[in-house]
């Protein structure tokens, strides 16, 4: 047995050097800086992929709001160090509170809705966020956009090329997926799970529901925040034409093709996704057909997403290897 | 514009937004899930109907006719593709498929009828005085049209044998098919009917605007807002949510501010929640559901 793991575990250990030496040497393998931007843009989708999951995955409240919250903290950034002269880790970290305070209070509020009541209160949100976001020219720039805005600078080091980029955001999406590992086994995560299996019996254990669901939508208002004030950085540019509704539809999609049942399913979704659309890119103008299609396609022959059916066919294989050794 | 004409234009309005709205509860109380792409048909039906209309030559009334006969059989199809086979699954997963569909119908109508916005005759043309105000003709066909079509489904569903056999699959599927009813013919039947619906709102709005493929999300959008209003699972509560969200749209784009339209429909719906978190109509579906 004993053995058997360890010989697994060097595999393992070798897949992950692998693609590791892979990841890091994206931006010397990448051709163009467009490239280098593409996979900086799948890497922040992930980041609000895996908020979706928190809200979904975990804790099973679907909220149409995500890219709206991406958006507060991308605007959150944009005016603090336009305006307010911080500087962008500052607002970065302003941005990550500011998001996750108003997720907090407005989940507060929406939460005493169930289910499909405070999923349509969520799209209430996003146009409501979004007709801000369009109209409200003094902070957002209205219908002209928000630009300017400066780029990070950490100890004297500026970041400017996309390559420094794609190093800044690797860092902050391992960080973050460790911490969601943590909060994966916690004890608040296995809240999130009680009351996506069975809100009431989680009553019964005595789970606040009201109280946990909030702290769920804050958790990925807080990821939003960070991944909007990563977006608003990188691209210097906001235009209120990104933070949509459609969007958010993407992000459900996104995290319902991945699969739900781990954060892994927000990478492979989120990051897959936004690749591929790069890929499909010469086909432009069937591109939005094909992507529809798909999600049909896959949806009847994989409704847990990949994760999911990669599990159970994992699980099938495992069987029949077993059946035949003889063991059960 | 002045009171009545913007009364007018708001209930018209409205009453697509709930057509589109009642088919989405049909839809929901039959298979339990939200059809995402119904806006989308929406936007669809105006193109189908524009290709007759503009591009053959027909007379409205009979595009009309063949549109909403051509969308009820898309209804039929989209039921065996996104629907059917996932039956079994999660909701999400249902779910997600009914948005791949609207996704599919968008780009489909853009590739084939072009981004450029589009226009087609109305079924009333021109318009009509009534003192201090001009009502347009389509308004009022709308109005007329959607009274004798929710007539007819109320007839439909209360009186005759089909909608029993329509409201029994809708409360219990299995127990539906003990007693022997075809649940696959049943449910064919309400997307055929839903579907159709959602062909006659889009082939009575999108003469008074441009068609473009946006119309599917606003709609679609506004719908929710309609059905959540009215109380969700209900279909009185969808039309008359759908009315509200006309008169709020008309109405408070013209006295409070035309930018924040949209935004202010759901401010509307918020306050509703505040103060009736089950709708004006919620009752006994939105514990079953």
């Amino acid at each position: 047995m004993k053995n058997k793991l360890t010989k697994k575990n060097i595999v393992l250990i070798a897949v992950g050097v692998l693609i590791a030496a892979l990841v890091l040497n994206i931006p010397y393998i990448a051709t163009s800086n467009y490239m280098i931007r593409v996979v900086n843009m799948s890497m922040i989708t992930y980041l609000v992929v895996l908020s979706v999951y928190v809200l979904l995955g975990m804790c099973g409240q679907n909220s149409f709001a995500q890219a709206g919250l991406w958006g507060v903290g991308a605007y959150v950034t944009a005016n603090l160090t336009t305006k307010f002269e911080f500087s962008p880790i500052a607002a970065t970290l302003v941005s990550i509170l500011a998001t996750a305070l108003f997720a907090f209070i407005i989940g507060f509020a929406l939460f005493r809705l169930r289910e499909f009541y405070f999923t349509f209160s969520t799209i209430g949100l996003m146009v409501i966020l979004n007709s801000l976001f369009l109209n409200w020219t003094p902070v957002t720039g209205g219908a002209m956009g928000f630009s300017g805005i400066p780029t990070y600078s950490l100890l004297g080091f500026k970041f400017r090329t996309e390559a420094e980029y794609f190093y800044l955001i690797l860092g902050v999406i391992i960080i973050v997926s460790i911490l969601m590992n943590i909060l994966y086994k916690s004890s608040l995560g296995r809240s999130f799970m009680a009351i996506r299996d069975n809100e009431l019996a989680a009553n019964c254990l005595g789970i606040n529901s009201l109280l946990t669901k909030s702290i769920s939508f804050a958790i990925s208002g807080a990821l939003c925040g960070l991944a909007g004030a990563l977006y608003a950085s990188m691209s210097g540019y906001l235009s209120s034409s990104t933070f949509t509704y459609n969007q958010s539809t993407l992000y459900l999609v996104m995290i319902m093709l991945g699969g739900t049942i781990s954060p892994a399913g927000a990478l492979i979704g989120g990051v897959g996704i936004t690749l591929l659309q790069e890929l499909l890119r010469p086909l432009e103008n069937y591109m939005l057909l094909i992507f529809g299609a798909g999600i049909m396609i896959m949806m009847i022959f994989q409704p847990e997403g990949i994760l999911g059916g990669g599990k159970a066919f994992y699980a099938k294989l495992r069987k029949k290897q077993q059946s035949r050794i003889g063991t059960k | 514009m002045n009171n009545l004409q913007l009364l007018v234009s708001g209930v018209a309005l409205g009453i697509v937004y709930g057509l589109v709205a009642m088919g989405m509860v049909l839809i929901f109380r039959t298979v339990g899930v939200m059809n995402f792409a119904q806006g989308n048909f929406l936007m669809f039906s105006g193109y189908v109907c524009y290709q007759f209309n503009q591009k053959i030559g027909l007379p409205m009334a009979i595009s009309m006719f063949i549109t909403i006969i051509i969308m009820g059989l898309m209804g039929i199809l989209f039921q065996k593709v996104a629907y059917w086979p996932l039956r079994n699954a999660p909701s999400k997963a249902i779910v997600v498929s009914t948005m791949g569909a609207a996704f599919v119908l968008q780009e489909g109508a853009r590739i084939i009828w072009g981004a450029v916005p589009l226009s087609m005759d109305r079924l009333i043309p021109g318009s009509v005085k009534l003192g201090s105000s001009v009502l347009q003709g389509q308004y009022i066909a709308i109005i007329i049209v959607s009274a004798i079509l929710m007539a007819f489904i109320y007839f439909l569903l209360e009186k005759t044998r089909i909608g029993s056999i329509m409201q029994a699959t809708a409360q219990d599927q299995y127990m539906a098919s003990l007693v022997g009813i075809s649940v696959k013919k049943s449910v064919a039947l309400t997307f055929f009917l839903s579907i159709a619906i959602a062909g006659i709102a889009g082939t009575l709005m999108t003469p008074i605007f441009f068609i473009t493929t946006g119309v599917g999300t606003t709609s679609s959008v506004k719908a929710f807002a309609a059905i959540v209003i009215g109380g969700f699972g209900s279909i009185p509560g969808a039309i008359i949510g759908g009315i509200i969200v006309g008169l709020v749209e008309a109405f408070g784009g013209t006295y409070i501010s035309s930018t924040y339209q949209l935004a202010l429909i759901y401010v509307v719906l918020i306050l509703v929640l505040i103060f009736r978190p089950q709708g004006l109509f919620g009752g006994k579906i939105q514990e079953k559901a």
